[in-house]
């Protein structure tokens, strides 16, 4: 359990949970911790919300495949989330898109093979003043160009520690 | 009652009703996929448009979503209306196969159905399509999800109607998947139900799989045999061979949905080992011999003995009209030895709910409905599954369940248990009636306070009782109870479970009659020498088999008619074929007293599929059809009394003999069936029945209790039930456990005077102390445990203990 | 760049976030004291209706009238929801406020509960704004440490506690039912309406919901009184200010908080410093991803809801979208309409399938193989989309579609009559 939850954190969520009058509420709060730790929810991320909520695997997995930021497959240390967005699309974003494909040699959706990146999609990420825009875990970085990228890609690459 | 006009029609409909509905009551039926009667409306496939052209909305509207409403003008034909169902239509069958053919939805598929009304034909969408995986759902039910439609039909059958939890909607947009977290088998005992509920191929029947398309099944309107509440459905054969069963309408009864035994236990009447030819002493014979020979038997032990040297043993799972021809034959002979359920608690209950339910029976309509329940010695989902569904819907609409009983009543939905041993129900049914509470523990003598404070409070309660742990005299207190607390205003209702579909009637006929016991008795002592079993074996049927076997080899004739391969039929000396259920028309009396009409399906003969070898067709001619015996049991009971009776008749005979049937001869088929009258007095109070329970002292008091697919009779002769059925088990409390230094999951030895038998050890943390349980499991060595025969004593230890 | 009053933006500064001091020495939590000691809950109410606020979610509803028909009498359980999910394209001016000035989001609910007799609230923020949500929960912490959030608020007999809810994505969640179940831990699908979650929302106990905006407002009505803030408005009908969330093809494409009111050219050409590399204006997404676009002969239109409505479009989030001469207009719908199909909740047909249909429909056009039939189809389309839904998403992502083909039908017979983009280099 401790590689899907920190003990402590389990402990916490587990109490709170007894305590919730709906416990169900605490879905994605659970999901997100175990994401956070994990980098992924895998089937028994899913299976451990369900014990420490009291509801089953699937109640569970109903909502967690209903969000996109919630992953239920694995990903790299590194989710880049590149806004598809109208103002981003009308700055570029396209080409900027295809510029990190080429970069990290994978399509979206998949990882590269070092395990660093993962490359998704999002939609608009409330930066628009700053587009185009993407979001890497849950930093934010506007204002791209193909220069930027690779600066950004380098300090992330470092920070993961790859 | 609002009067709305829909194409140039007025309609006048109850406050409420919403206007597809309404459209439907003048035969105007819009293609719809996400509105379900049961189900509710819930706006999703946005398929039922019309144009709201006067009233309170205007516009292009889904019909299911508005209330109806004077002044409303409505069309349905106009173009735009039109146009949307068309590009509704069109959208859902975006993706979708083009395999109508190979579908097994093929035929019965409302998508078909609502594409060709839509008008929808030629595939415009040339964009690329979606696909799904499918899942491994079991040995029930076949998966197929690029034939979904969204129609969310199946969850909200699945999840809210049934309370399963283990099936739901995944994913969002155009990619919502219905399915379950990982492959398995769909644990709810009401998963067939998404076959009925969903409109295409995405959910089908797979035990029905690739062997018959919708034009080619025979089906019938029928009763399902497999408990008392007398469920409508839908059995289908072919090929001379029950091939499935869905689930009827009966708004009164089941609704719209039925359980997994009732579907998948059709298989009873397929059993290879089925009699299907008259039998005597042993050897196959033609009918009018078989006949002959019992006639002859009968009537010479009547000369030598008199007729009460004849008993007849009726049965719960046989038709009201062959029961009562039974009854008349006895009579015609002069005997008075008939009983009609070998199992005599069972046989009492049923008695006295007959005689004095009266108008307080509850169907499972009124507990739909009802605002407090109250269920006292029953476990619906395993002796009455549509019952716990039932009380799911109240507890749904925010009504509060209270439950007393030792056993761990499972529920599809939230209940308050109290746990009491099987002795205390007797001082609760006291205290409920207004009795001493103070004989009870002060936990519980709180707790009961608050029951009957919030009976007392609700506008329609509903107490539910079964004969298993109340036994005749509990149930007899529980009417009681529902008297006292019923008022002129403030009606409190009450449901008896039973045991068999036709208990009630049963009940209704045998009066002030013997029961088994005395018949046993009689046999024992030898003063009974022919016992006439009708569709019942009292081997495995009484409540003590031991001592019946032992009874019944004193006899000089067992006379038995039969579809099934029991140990009755299997002793007999002379065996008559019946047809089973759906093999033919009668009657059925369910729990609350109301006849409920099944009709024949299908022919009996032998499978093609065994009679072929699995050839098809078969290489040899006969001029009659392989296995066709069998003949309705009324009509050979009719033909041994030399009347020639046609069913109208015999039900004439009955509304005559039987006022309380009145109506009988005029049901119809597939409707919601008719309550008996309540007009012959109750029968003077019975015999003092004594509990089936006394204080047990020492060892442990082991109680037997049904289980869903292991226990009835029927079940247990169908095969496809297999996989519901548990591996022998026996429930222990925590504390017990502890004791005996047992813990769950462990394998363990229970010794009682049935002798010694491994079971796994279950410890369930509230049971009461000195109480085990074991469900009845035919075909294991739980199969002699009879449940509502009281308790055994019995001891448990570890498999270790046993050997040292 | 003319300046006028700010008010949402006094303690905008680049790069910091105000917390409680600093809100305190601009005037903060007066509010909150003035309603808590000087006024009953159906005053505040009361001066909440007089000011005109109108919803700043992006369907325009007034407050005051929403409020009324709360059962703030009634006691019982009851919640307070703030609409944080922000993720319509373009619009980012929650996130504005959340960044610079947490405070205000916190004492408008605060004052917003006591009118409504509350007791409990919660901000519902969306996933990407992770910054947001750490200052709000400073926020709500230094409002607790000070006594203005909790038991006995500045002593008085009222009481509110304030939850924070981080979502996992998916606009949808911003509307205002599927957010409900959203926050319940079920499926965010919308509920059906009525009943409207000021008679049942959360677990079927009256809920009201208000955007980030809407409740930054509050405190400063009470503040300032409802006078002053119609008369920060541009229009006579309009009241406030109105943050403008510029963006698309501008040389600064910022948020400004302007009165509520002032032409889309202004706001273009003052604030937004024109159209990009010396282009041409051809058009605009006045309010949002799900409003119809405005052109040129629009650039006059003061953007205020009942101007814009009338111009065929409408204000939504009064974010500002801008699109110069070289953009294929068939390209950016099918942009908006992708983002709307895939952010559909699955629920019903015609968004599910009906808005993937019209994707393949404009890619088809856009790559130059489309048919003259394809414009009557995709007209047939909209129609039976539009209005047609279970809830207002799908109407959105129709808003820009209809005006499309209304305004730019030329381009599309372009398209389909030379075989290609004609704007694509
Ligand atoms: C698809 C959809 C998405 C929405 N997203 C948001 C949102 O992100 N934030 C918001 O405040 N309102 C959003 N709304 C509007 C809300 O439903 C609701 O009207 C609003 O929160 C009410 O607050 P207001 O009256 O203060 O504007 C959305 C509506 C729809 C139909
Ligand atoms: S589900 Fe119906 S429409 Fe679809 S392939 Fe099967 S039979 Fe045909
Ligand atoms: S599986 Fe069947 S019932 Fe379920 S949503 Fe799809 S079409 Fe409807
Ligand atoms: S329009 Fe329908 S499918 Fe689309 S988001 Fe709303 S409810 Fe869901
Ligand atoms: S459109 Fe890309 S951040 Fe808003
Ligand atoms: S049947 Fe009315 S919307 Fe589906």
């Amino acid at each position: 359990m401790t590689d899907l939850l920190p003990q402590n954190i389990h402990d916490a969520l587990a109490a709170k949970a007894i305590e919730h009058l709906h416990p169900r509420e605490m879905i994605i709060e659970v999901l997100r911790a175990i994401q956070d730790h994990r980098g992924w929810v895998p089937d028994e991320g899913v299976e451990l919300a369900g014990q420490i909520l009291g509801l089953t695997p699937l109640q569970i997995e109903e909502i967690a495949t209903f969000y996109d930021k919630i992953y239920r497959q694995p990903v790299g240390k590194r989710v880049i989330h590149v806004c598809d967005s109208i103002a981003c699309w009308s700055r570029g974003a396209e080409n900027l898109y295809l510029y990190l494909q080429e970069t990290l040699g994978i399509s979206p959706g998949e990882t590269t093979q070092d395990g660093t990146f993962t490359l998704l999609p999002t939609c608009c990420l409330g930066l628009c003043g700053e587009a185009p825009a993407m979001m890497i875990g849950l930093k934010a970085y506007g204002r791209l160009t193909r220069e930027r990228i690779d600066e950004i890609l380098a300090t992330e690459r470092a920070e993961a520690g790859a | 009652m609002p009067i709305l006009t829909i194409d140039n029609q007025q309609i006048e409909v109850l406050k409420g009703t919403n206007v597809l509905e309404a459209a439907k009551g003048l035969g105007i039926v819009i293609p719809h996929f996400c509105y379900h009667e049961a189900l509710g409306a819930v706006g999703a496939c946005r398929l039922c448009a019309m144009n709201f052209v006067e009233g309170p909305v205007k516009g292009i509207q889904m019909a299911c979503m508005i209330e109806a409403k004077d002044e409303m003008v409505i069309t349905t034909t106009d173009q735009a209306s039109q146009e949307m169902r068309a590009r509704v239509i069109e959208w859902l069958m975006m993706y979708h196969p083009h395999d109508c053919p190979v579908c097994d939805e093929g035929g019965e598929c409302q998508l078909q159905d609502m594409t060709i009304a839509g008008g929808h034909d030629i595939r415009r969408y040339g964009g690329k399509k979606r696909t799904y995986s499918n899942q491994d759902l079991g040995p029930f039910i076949c998966h197929e999800m690029n034939r979904c439609i969204q129609c969310y039909r199946c969850v909200r059958t699945y999840q809210d109607y049934c309370g399963g939890t283990d099936f739901g909607v995944l994913g969002t947009n155009q990619r919502v998947y219905f399915g379950r977290f990982r492959d398995g088998r769909l644990e709810s005992p009401f998963s067939g139900n998404i076959v009925d509920a969903c409109p295409t191929g995405v959910f089908t029947d797979r035990t029905f799989r690739y062997r018959t398309r919708y034009w080619d099944i025979e089906e019938a309107p029928s009763v399902c045999p497999h408990c008392s509440l007398g469920c409508a459905v839908i059995p289908g054969g072919r090929f001379r061979e029950l091939q499935r069963v869905r689930g009827g309408v009966n708004k009164q009864t089941n609704g719209f949905f039925i359980c997994d035994r009732a579907r998948f236990g059709g298989g009873y009447g397929n059993h290879p080992e089925r009699p299907r030819v008259p039998r005597v002493d042993g050897a196959q014979t033609t009918w009018p011999e078989a006949l002959r020979a019992l006639r002859k038997r009968i009537t010479d032990l009547v000369a030598r003995h008199g007729p009460g040297a004849v008993a007849f043993l009726g049965s719960p799972r046989a038709s009201l009209e062959a029961n009562y021809l039974l009854d008349s034959w006895a009579a015609s002979l002069g005997s008075r030895r008939i009983a009609f359920d070998s199992h005599w608690q069972h046989d009492r209950s049923a008695r006295v709910a007959a005689g004095k339910l009266g108008p307080r029976a509850a169907s499972l309509e009124d507990i739909r409905c009802s605002d407090f329940i109250l269920m006292i010695g029953v476990d619906p989902l395993n002796e009455a599954p549509m019952l716990a569904l039932a009380v799911r819907q109240a507890v749904r609409r925010g009504v509060r369940l209270a439950v007393i009983d030792p056993r761990p009543v499972t529920l599809p939905c939230a209940a308050a248990h109290l746990p009491l041993a099987p002795e205390a129900l007797p001082d609760v049914l006291e205290a409920l009636a207004g009795g001493d509470i103070r004989r009870l523990g002060r936990r519980e003598a709180v707790l009961l306070e608050g029951i009957l404070e919030q009976l007392r409070a609700a506008e329609r309660p509903v107490l539910i009782g079964g004969p298993d742990l109340l036994g005749a005299a509990g149930i007899e207190r529980l009417l009681d109870t529902a008297r006292l607390l019923a008022s002129e205003h403030r009606p409190c209702k009450v449901m008896t479970v039973l045991a068999g579909p036709n208990s009630f009637g049963c009940g209704v006929l045998a009066r002030q009659g013997p029961d088994f016991e005395a018949i046993l008795n009689g046999m024992l002592a030898g003063e009974i020498k022919a016992l006439v079993c009708l569709e019942s074996d009292p081997m495995t049927g009484s409540s003590d088999p031991a001592r019946t076997g032992m009874a019944l080899g004193k006899l000089e004739l067992l006379a038995a008619l039969d579809y099934l391969p029991t140990a009755a039929a299997h002793h007999a000396h002379l065996f008559l074929p019946t047809t089973a259920v759906p093999e033919s028309a009668g009657v059925y009396v369910n729990n609350e007293g109301r006849m409920l009409l099944f009709s024949s399906a299908m022919d009996p003969g032998t499978p093609i599929s065994v009679s072929g070898g699995g050839d098809h067709p078969p290489r040899t001619f006969l001029p009659a059809t392989p296995g066709s015996e069998p003949r309705p049991a009324w009509a050979t009971l009719g033909h041994l009394q030399g009347r020639r009776l046609s069913l109208r008749d015999i039900r004439q005979a009955i509304e005559m003999e039987h006022p309380n049937f009145a109506g009988l001869s005029s049901l119809t088929t597939g409707g919601e069936g008719k309550r008996i009258a309540d007009i012959s007095p109750p029968p003077e109070t019975a015999p003092e029945i004594p509990f089936p329970h006394s204080e047990g002292e020492g060892t442990l008091r082991l109680y037997a209790m049904e289980d869903f697919a292991g226990s009835g009779e029927l079940a247990g002769y169908a095969s496809a039930l297999a996989p519901l059925r548990p591996t022998p088990f026996v429930m222990l409390g925590a504390l017990d456990a502890k004791q005996r230094s047992l813990s769950d999951g462990q394998q363990v030895r229970l010794r009682s005077e049935l002798g010694g038998v491994g079971v796994a050890l279950r410890v369930v943390p509230d049971l009461p102390a000195g109480i085990a349980l074991v469900p009845r499991l035919r075909g294991t060595a739980l199969e002699s445990y009879v449940p509502g025969r009281g308790h055994y004593d019995c001891q448990i230890l570890s498999e270790d203990e046993e050997k040292t | 760049m003319k300046q006028h009053e700010q008010v949402l933006f006094k303690n905008r500064s680049p790069g910091e976030t105000a917390f409680l001091e600093t809100y305190r020495k601009s005037g903060g939590y007066q509010g909150l004291e003035k309603a808590l000691t000087k006024m009953s809950p159906e005053q505040v109410r009361e001066e909440v209706k007089k000011s005109g606020l109108r919803g700043r979610g992006g369907a325009g509803f007034a407050t005051g009238m929403k409020w009324s028909f709360f059962p703030a009498d009634k006691p019982g359980e009851k919640y307070l929801v703030c609409n944080g999910d922000e993720m319509e394209p373009g619009t980012y001016k929650d996130r504005e406020i959340l960044m610079a000035d947490p405070h205000q989001l916190v004492e408008g609910m605060i004052i917003s509960a006591y009118a409504l007799q509350i007791p409990v609230g919660v901000i519902f923020i969306r996933y990407a704004y992770e910054q947001c949500s750490r200052n709000l929960e400073r926020a709500i912490a230094e409002a607790m440490e000070a006594g203005l959030l909790g038991k006995n608020i500045l002593k008085s007999d009222f009481s509110f506690e304030l939850h924070l809810h981080r979502s996992a994505g998916r606009y949808i969640c911003g509307e205002e039912t599927a957010l409900l179940n959203s926050l319940e831990g079920v499926r965010a699908n919308p509920r059906s309406k009525p009943p409207f979650p000021a008679q049942k929302g959360i677990f079927g106990k009256p809920t009201n919901v208000n955007n980030v905006e809407t409740f930054a407002n509050v405190q400063h009505i009470i503040a300032h009184g409802s006078a002053w803030f119609k008369n920060l408005a541009f229009t006579e009908s309009g009241s406030g200010t109105k943050l403008y969330c510029l963006s698309g093809h501008l040389e600064r494409p910022e948020c400004f908080e302007l009165p509520i009111g002032i032409s889309l050219g202004a706001v273009i050409e003052e604030y937004g410093g024109g159209v990009w590399r010396g282009r041409r204006f051809k058009a605009a997404l006045p309010g949002g991803a799900s409003t119809p676009y405005l052109t040129a002969e629009h650039l006059g239109v003061g953007l205020d809801f009942d101007p814009i409505e009338k111009a065929g479009s409408r204000l939504g989030t009064g974010a500002v979208t801008v699109f110069d001469e070289t953009t294929c207009m068939v390209a950016a719908t099918l942009n908006l309409n992708r983002f709307f199909a895939r952010e559909s909740c699955g629920w019903c047909t015609p968004c599910r399938d009906g808005l993937p249909f019209i994707n393949w429909l404009l890619e088809k056009i856009e790559n130059g193989q489309g048919e003259m039939g394809d414009i009557d189809m995709l007209r047939e389309q909209i129609r039976n989309i539009n209005g047609r839904t279970f809830c207002a998403l799908a109407m959105g992502a129709m808003g820009p579609m209809q005006s499309l083909v209304d305004l730019f039908e030329e381009e599309i017979i372009d398209h389909i009559k030379k075989r290609c983009c004609p704007l694509k280099t």
